[in-house]
């Protein structure tokens, strides 16, 4: 199939969260765009997506044929590490350093726990091989391989029956030898093993993350690999071809062939669609920076976009194993509607981390939840409707909420039941707020810079107390907030990241070893986006570099301007570290010497951006009701609209609340809401 | 009496000021510049009251936090009374007889002023690199005074009134070996503070500090009234138990840490009568240092759920024979004082198990293995590596220790060995678990680990603080102790076992370290162990087949 052979004109992202899989659908021919949940199947997530495919033909009037592309973000990946589900896999370090991955960083987080954490072993010792050979930090070979051992542990690893493993030897990143070495040796002895290596997958200092990086990426590439295989059958079933890109923890795509080989790049995705689609609003409305908030049910997940663009990390975890791969900045705490709220032995009210999930999820569910929720407290405020939740799903039971409040919390802190639901909000809202200015304070941003975006389940609810709590003014309740991390994969690109430590002075004498491997970045970068098949004029190339100053243990990555390596931009970039140097970290010392550490290679290969039109249908009779809801210690009557029913150019003003179908806003008296062109709702401080 | 603050402000307020606490803790990292800040995170910050005591804490380090109260409690005692602090005056201190820990940990302290009026401190403390003194690294395990250990720093105001006192800074930048780092990391805890500042001032706008002023003290009596609840919850009785710190590296002489535990009703009474008396070496702890290991201890093994603060500690009485190794006077040598801290930790857990038997765990590797090169090439010296490794976890009532992870007073992160290599002229020969480390037992101690690395410059000074190479991690309930440590140098074939407690120990090329570190005691006969759990150990090697049947012999 040609690359950019897009003739057909839907294009549908697919986001398969834990319990729902949404569905953004869009029609290229007239620019409208639906959205859609269907339930998640956790058994074969593509069943449901398959589902969902043909929900949207028919609710929408589409053959599948002319699904032309379908973006997608999938927790496969991560679901397999939190479930240990996943073949076994084999590791080989240099011979003496097999426990690394075991021993870790050895820094605990209970500080005071009687017991040791638990910590999560990729790989049994009984399955780490040991190869002679060693390599220095300036990338001499110290000793070289004996092709004797190494032939012998290629066979003992064949022998112990995995089908991955993983290759991660000290310095490798300085010198890849004896990496490729023993990984041609692997697979003439065994062709069919998923061989990971860690200068391929994250050529980067540091053995311990480096390690950690490279066995997920081996134990996911059987997962990923099948997962991708039973999709394209169940597509292939319905007679529809779309091309399938993947969303990766970087916010870009990549082709199911280079996930595949590279699925650690995935792990993270999960929550990173609406970071992407925060970076787009911010070009849409001329936000230059927003504060993302997505609030479900038992997490909050807060991102950034400063400047436009999604604010990004080189590194994450995930159940506590590093994953050294470029991504989108996320800073995740335990709250959600499903928190829980109890009072201690010492009498203290704690609300979260703990959350009554999905099921049986909070009481007012009626699924025999005990606990009081955060959303059991919005129930019993009148801020949830009863009838109104999930579009109408599942009907909510007051009383129940009201008593195990009452129970709970209320009771014991001789509390009327109004009283301790508002002080469970204001807890829940207080931790919130307390993570997102510690989000802001580590990277030196201050809130009032910043628009918030509340979007999730449970974001509406809570976004003025949160705003207010940080000195923001301005808040943005986005169009499709409850499937907003689909449509923010609407707008993404094919992306490849390419990395190569080698620690070198900024200074002119590194600028031929610079050069070096500035070219055989770019030329991998090229060359993944010729392989996917983009057109030379979509290619976008960057370079940048991880630098600090000589000895420090810590690199800022500073974006270098154009892709030659020369003096003049070489001086550029110490300029800028410096500079980045001095707004992250409080001082700067442009007499001190720099060095590199790692330099980067983004290459984007940039996917038509659709262009949208507002669906406007003549509005229906705005109808707002009179509606009661608990704030301050007291009742008050408050006009309820539907989303649905307003229209660009009418402001409102607070106390309001506004339903839509998969969440509700409440916005307080000082606040006024607008619903802008694109069908953003933006909310200000009056 | 004001009126009580309702629980959910109360709630609110707690939370936000463990956000300042951690905020502060934020701004160190950021703008920190050492090893010891950036890949260790030797480092802790605090919020405090008008008093001194600590109200909320960025957990990390049990040996800084349970430090930074007892030591502004100390200076505004005896040294800068609260009425002479102004606003914008920062103080400093490292002495661990004006109220510090031992001198590379330094201390910055700086009031909260609102409307002219004090309404709080915030402090940071940081682990330093270097200090001065003989030593590079200031880890000087031959000082018999104080004053081979560095330079000491009284209670003194480094920013009086927001401005920076160059002439004392000048003073200690002539003093250490590592200047631009320790002036970059100094910077950081001061400027943490002025942040942490901010964000009370912002708490008192929105609440008023008359309702903060409260709070503090209803966070304090709750964080106390759990800690006396858990303390109901064990039988009364007295517990005692003694343990052993092998030597102060001067003499070979054994150390004994006794302890009485006293549980009468809520209160604990913990009474160290029959421990030695100070030592020439630098093992010693101030009452301070040894009242954080005994908070820590207790706080660790009620296993309740508190909030970590000044308040917990009221109900925990400790009385210390002056002039004791956990109550030492000047000018007794400090710098390795978490030896003793250590063993005091392993006591008060043995005393407690046997009030809780069926809770607490056996006995930890109980030392941090802190070790410092300083490598030559003919007369230029390179820069100081410091490095902090760990051991095994005692067996726990129903699991193995866990391998080489940090426990106890001890939680830091290691340094890759790719980053030590790339700034020191070392290679790393192994980075392994220590096989056949962890005690025997029903259930099987955790193991230590094998750090080993060769020189490769013309020379380097070594220096080691470590301890357990004589008397190992007990085991608890038939099971066996864990390993002791071992130090060795390898030069020309030859190996050489060294003390525990070296310093100055000249390297040259080729000269390879090997430190093998203590794993954890044994919980339970051995002989209960599960057939599955043995034959696991063996395929694993965690203990290998010469191990078992050498224990069969015996």
């Amino acid at each position: 199939m040609a690359a950019n052979n897009w003739s057909h004109r839907i294009r549908m992202a697919v986001d398969i969260g834990g319990t729902f899989t949404d569905f953004q659908v869009f029609n290229e021919s007239n620019g409208t765009l639906h959205e859609l949940k269907t339930p998640t199947t956790p058994a074969d997530p593509a069943v449901g997506l398959v589902t969902g495919l043909n929900l949207a033909a028919d609710r929408y009037g589409f053959d599948l044929s002319e699904v032309a592309l379908l973006l997608h973000g999938t927790t496969i990946a991560t679901n397999a590490v939190l479930e240990r589900n996943f073949p076994d896999c084999a590791l080989i370090t240099t011979d003496g350093f097999e426990d690394v991955l075991e021993i870790g960083r050895h820094m605990r987080k209970d500080v005071y726990g009687l017991y040791a954490e638990d910590r999560v072993l990729l790989v049994p010792r009984t399955l780490r091989f040991g190869l002679r050979e060693r390599v220095d930090s300036s990338g001499r070979v110290l000793v070289p391989i004996d092709r004797e051992q190494a032939k012998c542990l290629a066979t003992e690893v064949e022998n112990s029956g995995v089908k991955a493993v993983a290759i991660c030897l000290l310095n490798a990143f300085m010198n890849p030898v004896h990496e490729t070495a023993i990984r041609e040796l692997l697979l003439e002895a065994a062709p069919d093993l998923d061989v990971s290596v860690s200068t391929d997958i994250s050529p980067e200092i540091r053995e311990y993350e480096r390690t950690s990086t490279t066995v997920l990426n081996a134990l996911l590439m059987p997962v990923v690999r099948g997962y991708v295989e039973r999709l394209e059958a169940r597509l292939g079933e319905t007679g529809t071809e779309p091309r399938v890109l993947l969303i990766q923890s970087n916010g870009g795509m990549s082709t199911p062939g280079v996930a595949a080989q590279q699925p650690a790049r995935l792990l993270l995705s999960g929550p990173c669609g609406g970071a992407i689609a925060a970076e787009h609003l911010s070009q849409v409305l001329s936000f230059e920076n927003l504060v993302a908030v997505d609030m479900g049910g038992t997490s909050f997940d807060i991102s950034l976009v400063h400047q436009g663009r999604a604010a990004m990390v080189t590194e994450g975890e995930i159940d506590g194993c590093p994953v050294r791969l470029p991504m989108v900045d996320i800073r995740t705490i335990g709250a959600g509607g499903g928190s829980i709220a109890r009072v201690d032995d010492s009498g203290r009210l704690r609300v979260g981390p703990e959350s009554a999930g999905a099921d049986p999820g909070p009481a007012c569910y009626g699924h025999g939840g005990t606990l009081a929720t955060v959303s059991d407290a919005n129930l019993t405020l009148g801020r949830l409707l009863p009838a109104a939740f999930l579009g109408g799903a599942l009907a909510l039971d007051r009383d129940a909420a009201q008593r195990v409040i009452a129970r709970s919390v209320g009771d014991p802190l001789r509390l009327s039941v109004e009283d301790a639901a508002e002080g469970m909000v204001g807890i829940a809202n207080a931790n919130m707020a307390n993570a997102m200015r510690l989000s802001l304070f580590e990277k030196g941003f201050d809130p009032a810079d910043f628009a918030l975006v509340a979007f999730g389940g449970a974001g509406g609810l809570h976004a003025v107390a949160l705003a207010e709590e940080l000195g923001m003014n301005r808040i943005v309740f986005p169009r499709a907030a409850g499937t907003l991390s689909a449509y923010g994969m609407l707008w993404t690109d094919i992306l490849h990241q390419a990395a190569q430590s080698r620690i070198l002075e900024a200074l002119p004498q590194s600028l031929g070893t610079l050069q070096g491997i500035a070219q055989s970045l770019l030329s991998e970068g090229r060359a993944a986006l010729d392989a996917d098949g983009i057109e030379q004029d979509l290619w976008d190339l960057t370079l940048s570099a991880d630098m600090r100053y000589v000895g420090q243990g810590y690199e800022l990555t500073v974006p270098w301007d154009g892709l030659s390596v020369d003096e003049d931009v070489l001086n550029v970039a110490v300029a800028d570290f410096h500079a980045a140097h001095r707004a992250r970290f409080l001082h700067a010392d442009p007499s001190e010497p720099v060095e590199i550490v790692t330099l980067r290679v983004a290459a984007r290969g940039r996917l038509e951006r659709p262009d949208m039109v507002q669906d406007l249908v003549p509005a229906s009779n705005a109808k707002s009701l009179r509606h009661e809801i608990y704030a301050n210690g007291a009742w008050h009557e408050v006009d309820m609209l539907r989303r649905s029913d307003l229209r660009p150019g009418s402001p409102l003003k607070g106390p309001l609340l506004i339903t839509e179908e998969f969440t509700t806003i409440l916005l307080l008296s000082n606040w006024r809401v607008e619903m802008h062109p694109t069908g953003n709702l933006i909310a200000e401080r009056a | 009496m004001r009126n009580a603050v309702d629980p959910v402000q109360l709630e609110i307020i707690r939370n936000a000021l463990v956000a300042a606490a951690e905020e502060m803790s934020i701004a160190v990292y950021r703008a920190g510049r050492s090893n010891a800040i950036r890949e260790m995170l030797d480092f802790s910050t605090a919020v405090f009251d008008t008093d001194g005591r600590n109200i909320a804490q960025a957990a990390r380090i049990p040996m800084h936090l349970n430090t930074m109260a007892p030591c502004l409690e100390t200076i505004l005692r005896d040294f800068i009374p609260a009425d002479e602090w102004e606003e914008g005056d920062v103080v400093v201190t490292n002495d661990p007889y004006c109220g510090g820990s031992h001198l590379p940990d330094i201390l910055t302290f700086q009031a909260v002023f609102v409307d002219g009026k004090r309404v709080g401190f915030t402090g940071a403390m940081c682990h330093h690199s270097d200090i001065g003194g003989p030593a590079p690294g200031s880890y000087n395990t031959s000082a018999t005074e104080i004053y081979a250990e560095g330079l000491r720093i009284p209670p003194l105001k480094i920013k009086a009134r927001g401005e920076l006192n160059t002439d004392v800074l000048a003073l200690l930048l002539q003093n250490v070996r590592e200047r631009t780092m320790f002036r970059g990391d100094l910077m950081a805890q001061i400027a943490a503070l002025e942040i942490g500042g901010g964000h009370v001032l912002r708490l008192g706008d929105k609440y008023g500090f008359a309702t903060l002023t409260q709070a503090s003290s209803q966070i304090l009596d709750q964080s106390e009234t759990a800690v006396r609840r858990t303390i109901e919850s064990v039988p009364d009785g007295e517990y005692a138990f003694e343990d052993f710190v092998d030597d102060d590296g001067i003499s070979d002489d054994p150390i004994r840490i006794a302890v009485q535990l006293t549980v009468s009703g809520d209160r604990v009474l913990v009474d160290f009568a029959g421990t030695s008396s100070q030592v020439a070496g630098p093992v010693n702890c101030t009452l301070n240092v040894a009242k954080c290991a005994v908070y820590y201890a207790v706080i660790a093994g009620l296993g309740g759920e508190f909030q970590a603060n000044s308040g917990c500690y009221a109900p925990i009485e400790v009385i210390a024979p002056e002039g004791s190794v956990v109550n030492a006077q000047a000018p007794a040598p400090v710098v390795n004082r978490i030896a003793v801290g250590h063993r005091v930790v392993n006591v008060i857990l043995g005393a407690l198990s046997q009030a809780r038997p069926d809770h607490i765990p056996s006995a930890y590797y109980g030392v941090s293995y802190l070790y410092a090169l300083q490598a030559a090439e003919g007369d230029d010296k390179g820069p100081v590596y410091l490095d902090s490794i760990v051991g095994g976890w005692g067996a726990e009532p129903s699991r193995d220790g866990a391998s080489s992870f940090s426990c106890g007073l001890h939680n830091l992160a290691s340094i890759p060995i790719e980053m030590v290599e790339d700034r020191h002229p070392i290679v790393f020969t192994k980075y392994a678990l220590r096989p056949n480390s962890g005690g025997a037992g029903k259930f099987r101690g955790g193991l230590g680990m094998i750090r080993e690395w060769r020189l490769e410059s013309d020379s380097g000074v070594f220096a080691a603080n470590f301890d357990r190479f004589r008397h190992p991690p007990f085991g608890l309930h038939g099971g066996e102790p864990g390993s002791v440590g071992r130090l060795t140098l390898s030069r020309d074939g030859q190996t050489q076992a060294l003390g525990s407690k070296v310093s100055g120990v000249a390297l040259r090329r080729g000269d390879v370290i090997t430190v093998e570190t203590s794993g954890g005691g044994g919980f339970g006969n051995p002989n209960e162990r599960h057939p599955e759990a043995i034959q696991l150990d063996l395929d694993t090697g965690y203990v290998t087949r010469a191990a078992t049947e050498r224990d069969e012999t015996r």
